[in-house]
């Protein structure tokens, strides 16, 4: 079933796009008189007919598969009153039926029944069959992926839209080109050889304009749906991608063929130079529309396959090229340094090769130059390469919310602490029997591995560690929730450093995400203040914080002018935290009635003092820490200066989550 | 017909549709969008059981701070002050009391017309 949707989807797009193609070049080579060409223009349109009959079928068919999978049965798909149900209900549907609506308008001026009696009826006729032809196209990004995009599916539509669009008229030009040019270079085509000439020059500008935009679009639309190599060469989208800019490439290899060499030799002699030309020129284009009809089978398959974005890349390499390793050693950062060196001359001699005129010399440059270019890539390369796992680019499909990272703790305590320490020290019980001490989690370095790296480790272990996998003990989600745990020690021993000032431009410490709840209000997290507000997250132990909440309380208004929300979590957690608190100040800020344990287990592990605050920034990062322990009373004026310095930061870290280690 | 007024006519017909589609499209976003947003004034409405938390007594004010459940059909839940029918806040209610209250009025002109506690 699926092979034959596919198959529908392919035969669809290869017949919308040569019927506009078809209409385009029609325009491009102009009207003619000469038998031949009439006769090439007769024959374009009948196709043009058979191109939409088949199109229309095979779009139908699609939309039938469409139901049969929405329905549940493949019955659905020949049940008129499903059809109609899918067509009007869903968005895919609303498109494929304006799709198939605007196909059947074209029909109309394919079928030969309008009279033409000036030229600017022929221009109206096959203008009006190749505008509605490439909307019909150019509208399917409606329905594809681009219609999915959060956010920005408007600009995805559109950039498809402009990819489409310059895929039916240039790509779909092709087959007619090859048509005219092979009538033309037959003996009795002679008397449109100035014609096909012409065409084939008017159509080669042409196509450079489209090209250029189908490869802008396409570019955009790749970035679109990729997020990374990982993603593209890690995914089935991306490596179908690959395929396509494969023959992509080859297609363009031949059309820069017929730039350099066979326009230009069309004008030749017509015995010995033009007329051979343009019948090689007609081969050439003709396998020139091959290959892209190879790229629409491809564009079909992409269609139906999910974006990388929302796939996991599985990395097929044993290593990656990562920059973490220059920041500690200077040998290694001196070999990058003279291996790229090394290269860059390596590339200046290529180019050297590519102008220079001699041949004699151009053999012995040409080797010198890809050894340097090798042996300099080789040795700037390899103190780059780290190891790597299948799942090294594996985005976490748990968050790294406080609740995570509180299972990941009495996970990590049952199963890791024995030789890594309660701490992460690596200084477990059972470390000293072990062939090698076990990783001081604490470290800094946990930051250069991913935490799809981490992830594989926890899932098969370290074999030459002696670390054992967890995959069969733990689920999917322990595993991420104990990575998230360890994520947390990682950066518990610079957090530490952390004091009341913020350091300006300096985000680099991941607040963990939480939820709370002030009953009866409805559950509110961290993440909703996200690109809004800043937080002050308050842990306080009353009576000795009441002090210190009255001068919060008198001052909540200002701050909340400035762009902050306060959090206030009680360290026993009551449920009756704001009846504790009474009616003396009057306190107004979320006061956490429920989740307030997840934040305590987290948020006190940076501080253990009976009143700390946090400040976390609008991105998402914590950025400033005052604590009851390090000084006893905090001046108002100096939280409001730290709270404007955030407030006068550009905006260049990204977002808190996307910096996954 | 000759392909010219063919063209034409097409052209006009897809134009209107377009606009019509346009239309209705944006017609139906309105229409979700005044879904979403309070209807101010109108007629006097009533929200019976709604929960809260007391966060804060204005007695000489004759207002409670609440911070309460949805009222559907009126805003999310947040923390606000609501003026109680008749200024009189029942003695017995203190800062953190569970409380049902009903809200009547027609907004943003509402008042608390009964609070208390389960």
């Amino acid at each position: 079933m699926s092979t034959l949707a596919l198959a529908l989807r392919w035969i669809h797009l290869v017949a919308s796009v040569a019927l506009v193609g078809g209409a385009v070049m029609l325009l491009v080579a102009g009207a003619s008189d000469r038998p031949t060409a009439l006769a090439w223009q007769r024959r374009v349109a009948r196709a043009a007919r058979w191109l939409l009959l088949v199109a229309v079928v095979a779009g139908v068919g699609v939309l039938a598969h469409q139901t049969a999978l929405l329905e549940g049965r493949a019955g659905a798909a020949f049940e008129p009153r499903a059809l109609l149900r899918v067509a009007t209900e869903t968005q895919g549907g609303l498109v494929w039926l304006s799709r198939l609506a605007l196909l059947a308008l074209a029909g109309f001026f394919v079928s030969g029944g309008l009279r033409v009696v000036a030229r600017v009826d022929w221009v109206a006729l096959h203008g009006e069959t190749a505008a509605l032809a490439a909307l019909a196209l150019a509208l399917a990004s409606a329905a594809g992926h681009a219609a999915a995009v959060e956010p920005g599916a408007i600009r995805a539509i559109a950039v498809d839209f402009i990819h489409l669009a310059a895929t039916g008229v240039w790509a779909g030009a092709l087959p007619a080109l090859a048509l005219l040019l092979r009538a033309a270079s037959r003996e009795s085509g002679a008397d449109a050889r100035p014609y096909a000439v012409v065409a084939g020059r008017r159509f080669s500008r042409w196509a450079l304009v489209t090209v250029i935009a189908l490869g802008l679009s396409g570019v955009v639309n790749a970035t679109t749906h990729i997020a990374d190599v990982a993603g593209l060469i890690g995914t089935t989208y991306g490596r179908l991608l690959l395929v396509k800019l494969v023959a992509f490439a080859l297609a363009l290899i031949v059309a820069a063929r017929h730039r350099r060499r066979l326009l230009p030799a069309l004008s030749g002699d017509a015995e010995t130079i033009g007329r051979p030309a343009m019948r090689r020129l007609a081969a050439s284009v003709t396998t020139e529309a091959v290959l892209i009809a190879a790229v629409l089978a491809v564009v079909a398959a992409l269609g139906v396959t999910p974006p990388a974005r929302h796939e996991q890349a599985a990395w097929p390499f044993a290593f990656r090229l990562a920059t973490a390793a220059l920041e500690r050693s200077t040998e290694a950062r001196w070999q990058v340094l003279v291996g790229s060196q090394v290269a860059v001359i390596g590339l200046v001699g290529l180019l050297c090769v590519a102008m220079l005129r001699r041949q004699r010399l151009r053999l012995p440059l040409l080797a010198g130059a890809l050894v340097l270019v090798t042996m300099g890539g080789a040795l700037a390369l390899i103190p780059l390469a780290v190891d790597a796992y299948p799942t090294t680019y594996h985005r976490p499909t748990v968050p790294y919310t406080a609740t995570s990272i509180v299972s990941g703790m009495a996970v990590y305590d049952e199963h890791c602490a024995v030789c890594h320490g309660r701490s992460g020290g690596g200084d477990g019980p059972a470390a000293p029997r072990l062939p090698r001490p076990p990783a001081d989690l604490r470290a800094p370095h946990t930051g250069d591995h991913t935490a799809g790296d981490l992830f594989w480790w926890v899932s098969h272990g370290i074999a030459r560690a002696a670390m054992p996998g967890f995959a069969a003990t733990l689920s999917e989600e322990q595993r991420w929730d104990v990575i998230n745990y360890v994520r947390l020690l990682g950066v518990l021993e610079t957090a530490r450093w952390m004091g009341p000032t913020v350091d300006p431009g300096r985000a680099w410490l991941v607040a963990p995400d939480f939820s709370y709840t002030v009953a009866p209000a409805p559950p509110r997290s961290l993440r909703d203040y996200r690109g809004g507000r800043h937080v002050l997250l308050v842990l306080y132990t009353l009576p000795r914080s009441r002090e210190r909440l009255a001068q919060l309380a008198d001052a909540y208004q200002m701050l909340t002018t400035l762009g902050v929300e306060i959090i206030a979590v009680p360290t026993d957690a009551s449920p009756d935290a704001i009846k504790k608190l009474g009616d003396t100040p009057r306190v107004l800020f979320p006061v956490v009635t429920d989740g307030g344990l997840d934040i305590l287990s987290v948020y006190r592990r940076f501080d253990t003092a009976p009143h700390a605050e946090f400040l976390i920034d609008r991105r998402g990062y914590l950025r400033a820490r005052w604590s009851s322990r390090t000084e006893t009373a905090r001046d108002m004026n100096r939280l409001l200066a730290e709270i404007q310095e955030l407030n006068q930061e550009k905006a260049d870290a990204p977002p808190a989550d996307e910096h996954v280690h | 017909m000759r392909a010219l007024t063919a063209a034409l006519l097409v052209n006009l017909f897809l134009v209107v549709v377009g606009a019509a589609g346009g239309w209705h499209l944006w017609r139906r976003t309105a229409a979700q969008a005044d879904a979403r947003t309070i209807t101010w004034g109108g007629p006097e409405r009533e929200w019976r059981d709604v929960e809260g938390v007391v966060r804060a007594i204005v007695p000489e004010l004759g207002i409670v701070v609440l911070t309460h459940a949805d009222i559907p059909g009126y805003m999310p839940g947040m923390t606000m002050g609501f003026r109680l029918a008749g200024a009189k806040i029942p003695p017995s209610l203190s800062v953190g009391d569970a409380v049902r209250f009903t809200v009547r009025g027609s907004p943003p002109l509402v008042v608390v017309t009964a609070i208390e506690k389960p």
